[in-house]
């Protein structure tokens, strides 16, 4: 049984301690935001805030998240209208969208720490999250535009 | 509001207007309109047939024609034939129609369709739903129109008749009529909900046709609709499907083609808790529980004996391309010619001199984001399905799973969903994912959500194959290019991608042979002849077909023949297209666009040029590379590029496509090899195939040019002459040209070192 707070409210699973995290949270919670995409922490498609930091669910044993807070994409806002959000549809960010979960939980995380990110900081954060469709050039110019408030 | 008597009843399919008959006989050759340009335009009775089937008036809806229907609650349905995997257009083709229809795009539902059905099909793709080739917009954007013009008029029929005022008195608005004499007006909706249909309509004419510049979505860049959900976690993808009772499924799959599982020991997989079945499937070793995790625990315990027996047991990726390069050089081998202008052999015989070059390509990897799955449910009698997956063609998807099944297309319901990312490995007519959950499904009675891991993504990919290609230009006395040869040594792609279509397209292999043409230059002499070889790999559609290796050959030639004639390889190039206006629009937008020879270029560095284009659409592009000679590793620091697809609908986007499809190729040339020992794919997941990350990306100058041309599409636009710009800008900076892709710092470093 793993016990602990995911977007704000306490869950209990009945999965062994060493179950990924990723498959708690999209099979076992339904939560189907949170990507897989290699299993192996390279790609990112499966960043979540584990206490606010990104962690690689794919990678990561949900025994070490007990007792503490996850926080997956459908978690980072309560109208879906987080200034990160609001950017990457005003820059028509995703193609395919498959990684963009991962990448908007990444950038959220910079931006927490860093509100108002150069680019070669916005590029040295963001270089762990893949994006098949190239969709980088945008990604970089949506985060600008939500450090500026002008999404 | 007019108050009218509905003169149908309820239940009642009414007399069509206009009989599909009548339309065909009144439209036989051509109907004119105006294109989207506001040019007078000539649309095949073909394209216009398609979309005017007789039109259906039921008690809640009125459908004109096949693609569109509307509601009394003014809500709008346009059937939509294709997929969607990020290049838009889901949102942009139907948006055509709301165009011409001239109704509110927030009242459109797109309804993606379902199943086979050929009246909606890609003429491209054998009339099947087919979402390939960049073709979505350039097959459907003349059929959009033409239904959404034809869909008013008869709504505007059914007005001015039933308030006896003249047709051309009447004038639309976000889906109301108006009549500004009467100071009238009524709802689309209310059209539907209340009037009778009138019983003859006019041939289309020009004025029914709205003009481009009253234009509220084509040129306007609306926001796709798809874009929303994939910010917000809410978009659905196949690896998102739940369905009620279903178990997980992971595969190991032969690690060698046409292998069988000999001998499996399960007993360690199937104590492992939550794993409920191991099933010998003789090509694959399904392993069924009651969660991913159990699947993926149970995998790693499996013993599995397989049969070693296969030919492909022999495949070594450096031979194949010893064998290819063999083949393409050896000219007494010959091979179907895709392509012919002139006489080739005669040019190059009397031709004052010659020259040639061979070039070479390894195989690479789609890399979809979204590893590949499927969820199926098969009844008990083994013969009917439910499918969820996300496809590239929703017909082959049901021929293949039928084909499976051993059952008959109308027993097969798909769901097909987004992709995550398709580039080609979904277009297949037997997509093994959607297998693999069939036949699990089938054997077990109940719904099987089958994921693959990334490894077996990769191990059992499909890839680019690997090619060998051998050039030969001929001049004349004064140095004009009279004649050139291309020999592309590959494997046919279509016979294993899909087989119906082979037996149409046979001998010409469309997927491993685009690009050799070259019919953007002016060559008098030109012949691309597809020299045969064995499949030594799995092979399939990879993004951008043949051309991103067919142009690396060709462009990185064209510049070999610039520096035989000793000219500026940018100047050659416009002389070369001199007689085709739109590719020396975009090379002399390009040269402007990068000061191509008059900017002063950075100590270490240099540039190269290349065209490429995809079908009907055109591009070229300038990159600015420096090297490590240490390392072999190449930077690309900056990338001009232009591209130009005819009538733009939605600019930003074609212009997001441009940039995606540089960076996909980028990739590809400078990251991406599959290579294969004793039939074995070498890689696994990224970290052995790495793809190319955001501080890899260069200062992208990309500008997509507004045309009035057809449109064509822009999802493989620019991808192709990324390697050739690169490989160019390389002897320009070394002085060495290096014939081969990929570019990978190893190789170059070795190439350089030769």
């Amino acid at each position: 049984m793993a016990s602990f707070k995911i977007n704000g409210e306490q869950v209990d699973v009945d999965v062994s301690p060493e179950t990924p995290l990723l498959w708690v949270i999209r099979e076992h919670l339904k939560l189907t935001g949170t990507k897989f995409g290699c299993g192996l922490a390279q790609c990112g498609a499966c960043n979540v805030h584990l206490n606010g930091d990104v962690i690689y669910a794919c990678v990561s044993p949900v025994s070490i998240v007990e007792g503490q807070e996850v926080t997956t994409i459908e978690g980072l806002s309560e109208d879906d209208d987080h200034p990160l959000q609001k950017a990457w549809i005003a820059e028509e960010v995703p193609q395919c969208g498959y990684c963009q979960s991962g990448q908007i939980m990444r950038a959220a995380n910079l931006l927490e720490n860093n509100s108002d990110p150069s680019r070669e900081e916005i590029v040295a954060h963001m270089n762990t999250n893949l994006c098949r469709c190239g969709t980088y050039p945008r990604i970089v110019k949506a985060i600008q535009l939500a450090a500026k408030g002008e999404a | 509001m007019t108050t009218l008597h509905k003169s149908k009843s309820s239940e009642q399919t009414t007399t069509p207007a206009l009989t599909r008959r009548d339309f065909l006989n009144r439209s036989a050759g051509v109907t004119f309109m105006i294109g989207a340009g506001g040019v007078i335009s000539a649309c095949s009775s073909e394209d216009a047939a398609t979309s005017t089937a007789p039109p259906v008036v039921s008690s809640n809806s009125y459908t004109p024609n096949i693609w569109v229907t509307i509601f009394p609650d003014n809500t709008v349905e346009i059937k939509y034939s294709g997929t969607e995997m990020g290049q838009g257009s889901s949102t942009h083709t139907p948006m055509i129609l709301a165009e011409y229809l001239d109704v509110d795009w927030q009242n459109v539902k797109v309804d993606t369709m379902t199943t086979h059905d050929q009246r909606y099909g890609n003429p491209f793709f054998q009339n099947n739903l087919y979402t390939a080739g960049s073709t979505m917009i350039m097959v459907f954007s003349e059929k959009m129109k033409v239904a959404g013009v034809q869909a008013r008029k008869f709504l505007l029929y059914a007005v001015a008749e039933d308030w006896g005022v003249p047709v051309n008195e009447l004038t639309t608005d976000l889906g109301v009529v108006s009549h500004a004499a009467s100071a009238r007006t009524i709802s689309y909706g209310d059209i539907v909900a209340t009037l009778s249909l009138p019983t003859e309509v006019a041939e289309l004419e020009e004025s029914d046709y709205i003009p481009a510049a009253e234009f509220r979505y084509i040129g306007k860049d609306l926001i796709r609709d798809d874009v929303a959900d994939k910010s917000t976690g809410k978009a659905h993808y196949g690896m998102d499907v739940q369905v009620e009772g279903m178990s997980y499924a992971a595969v190991v799959r032969a690690p060698v083609e046409d292998e069988t599982a000999l001998s499996v020991d399960d007993a360690e997989a199937l104590a492992v808790q939550g794993v409920t079945n191991i099933i010998n499937m003789g090509h694959m070793i399904a392993i069924v529980g009651d969660s991913v995790e159990a699947t993926k625990w149970g995998k790693a315990k499996l013993n599995i004996s397989w049969s070693e027996t296969s030919r492909f047991r022999q495949s070594e990726s450096q031979a194949t391309l010893e064998q290819y390069k063999k083949a393409a050089t050896d000219l007494t081998i010959s091979g179907p010619v895709w392509n012919e202008t002139g006489d080739v052999k005669q040019a190059l015989d009397s031709a004052d001199q010659i020259v040639d070059a061979l070039y070479t390509s390894e195989p690479v990897y789609h890399a979809q984001m979204e590893p590949l799955n499927a969820t199926a449910h098969v009844a008990d009698d083994g013969l009917s399905a439910e499918i969820w997956v996300g496809t590239q063609t929703q017909s082959l998807s049901v021929l293949g799973a039928a084909e499976t099944l051993g059952t008959t297309i109308d027993k097969i319901t798909l769901h097909p969903l987004t992709m995550g990312g398709g580039f080609g490995r979904r277009s297949t007519l037997h997509q093994q994912y959607i297998d693999d959950a069939l036949l699990i499904s089938r054997a077990l009675k109940r719904p099987i959500k089958v994921i693959w891991s990334r490894e077996d993504d990769m191990e059992s990919g499909l890839f680019r194959t690997a090619t060998a290609q051998y050039m030969r230009a001929g001049f004349d006395a004064d140095g004009n290019l009279t004649a050139m040869h291309h020999r592309v040594s590959a494997p046919n792609n279509l016979p294993t991608m899909n087989p119906l279509r082979w037996a149409d397209a046979a001998p010409k292999d469309v997927i491993t042979m685009l690009g050799s043409e070259s019919t953007t230059y002016d060559i008098p002499n030109h012949q691309a002849e597809h020299v045969v070889q064995e499949r030594e790999a799995r092979v399939c559609a990879w993004r951008g077909v043949g051309t991103s290796y067919t142009k690396f050959a060709v462009e990185c030639f064209i510049d070999e023949l610039a520096e035989h004639l000793e000219l500026d390889p940018m100047e050659y190039r416009l002389q070369l297209c001199h007689n085709n206006s739109r590719m020396s629009n975009v090379l002399n937008e390009l040269k402007a666009m990068s000061a191509w020879g008059e900017a002063t270029v950075p100590e270490g560095r240099a540039r190269g040029v290349a065209i490429s284009g995809y079908s009907r659409s055109l591009s070229a592009g300038v990159v600015e590379i420096s090297l490590e000679p240490s390392t072999g590793k190449i930077t690309v620091h900056k990338v001009w590029a232009v591209g130009e697809a005819g009538l733009i609908v939605a600019p930003k986007n074609a212009t997001a496509q441009l940039e995606g499809n540089i960076i996909f190729g980028l990739s590809s040339v400078l990251r991406e090899r599959i290579t294969i020992e004793a039939g074995v794919v070498q890689q696994a997941n990224f970290n052995t195939y790495p793809i190319l990350r955001m501080s890899e990306v260069p200062e992208l100058d990309c500008k997509v040019l507004l045309t009035e041309h057809p449109s064509s599409g822009c999802g493989e636009l620019g991808l192709a002459m990324i390697g050739p710009a690169i490989a160019n800008a390389l002897v320009d900076l070394t002085g060495k040209r290096i014939r081969h892709l990929p570019l990978t710092p190893e190789i170059v470093k070795a190439k350089l070192n030769a």
